[in-house]
């Protein structure tokens, strides 16, 4: 079975993307800040990381940084979800190495899980 | 000089307050759409019947707030849209630009939305590379972004989305073309007023604000260009922006 992190602070809506991504079929780990984000992403076996962008202690972007830096994490997925979407921020994302970046308002979890299967086949 | 030093200091101050509205209304935007996310969510839930099976008239009312709640989205999307703009009133800030490369940019950017309703979209280039124009590159942006959300948003399932990009007479010309729901001969004259929003639309109850094309206009007026457009059953709706050579 696929894994699948998910750092995400808000408990309702990280709790809403997990039940959607295991009934899909996947295993999955969850944070619910940035520094258990950078933490929980050098655990083994993980597929792709879902990222948020605004947490309450590091930003999306310093995690993303990091995944890219660590040569255990550098190739993992990394989908960034998040509401915000300045052309800026889908810049910043893609040159510090996001796989893709999702505008959470903008889909349905069954649109997310569907992307997440294109993404690891 | 005194008076110069006056009108330097409540400049700054306009631009300081201009700037902080700018980030409230960002901020706002930001945690307004958490929340009509985890409503979205929840609402497609129930009408999916994955919380258990909906009676008819259960249903009706899911499928209302859905629709409303999609509104409500894309009302915040046009609200970071126009600040984005400055309210459109703000000089252009202009620079050399490659409108081939913005629109494959802009084009590109749809990605999902494209997957979401199995749409072709297809930027086709010009045979020899155009010239560039002098504009404000996030201004454009805003336009091309315009024509190209509403050109898949108005089309059929399966449907297909071209741009195309031309060099004529001194102007550039970027034209979005779709084969979807056509804007009635009533409605062609009132297309760019603010909050209008055509009777074909509203009856095929595609949400909207209404403020895409009235923000794209205005754009393109203070770039000296023209945003003009065509909309038949035998030929489709075609959007054309046209800005003047560098």
């Amino acid at each position: 079975m696929k894994k699948i992190l998910i750092i995400e602070d808000d408990i309702f809506l990280q709790g809403l993307e997990a039940g959607k991504l295991q009934k899909s079929g996947y295993t999955i780990m969850s944070a619910r800040n940035g520094a258990e984000g950078m933490q929980k992403i050098l655990e083994p076996g993980i597929d792709l990381i879902l990222l948020d962008l605004i947490l309450p202690d590091y930003d999306g972007f310093e995690i993303l940084k990091k995944i890219r830096a660590t040569e255990a994490t550098k190739n993992i997925p990394v989908l960034v979800f998040s509401n915000l979407s300045e052309e800026a921020d889908v810049k910043k994302a893609k040159s510090l190495g996001s796989t893709d970046f999702m505008v959470k308002s903008n889909f349905t979890l069954d649109e997310l899980a569907d992307h997440i299967k294109s993404l690891i086949k | 000089m005194d008076d110069i030093e006056k009108l330097k200091t409540e400049n700054k101050k306009l631009t300081d307050i201009i700037a902080a509205k700018s980030d409230v209304i960002s901020i706002g935007a930001h945690q307004l759409r958490t929340s009509l996310t985890a409503l979205k969510w929840i609402l497609k839930m129930f009408s999916d019947n994955d919380l258990g099976t909906l009676t008819d008239e259960q249903r009706t009312y899911i499928d209302q707030a859905l629709t409303s709640n999609e509104r409500m989205i894309t009302l915040v999307s046009s609200m970071l849209a126009f600040n984005h703009t400055d309210g459109v009133t703000a000089a252009p800030k202009l620079q050399d630009v490659d409108i081939e490369q913005l629109t494959s940019d802009v084009a590109g950017g749809f990605h999902g939305e494209t997957l979401k309703k199995n749409i072709t979209l297809t930027t086709t280039k010009p045979a020899f590379p155009v010239s560039h124009i002098t504009a404000d590159p996030e201004m454009i942006r805003v336009v091309l972004e315009c024509l190209v959300e509403n050109a898949i948003k108005y089309s059929e399932t399966s449907g297909k989305v071209t741009v195309t990009i031309e060099e004529k007479n001194g102007m550039i010309e970027v034209s979005v073309h779709n084969n979807g729901i056509v804007i009635g001969q009533k409605d062609k004259d009132h297309i760019f007023q603010k909050f209008f929003r055509a009777e074909t639309v509203k009856d095929a109850q595609i949400p909207g604000s209404g403020l895409g094309l009235f923000i794209a206009q205005s754009i393109v007026q203070q770039h000296k260009g023209t945003l003009s457009f065509t909309s038949s059953t035998d030929a489709g709706t075609t959007f054309c922006v046209s800005l003047p050579v560098a």
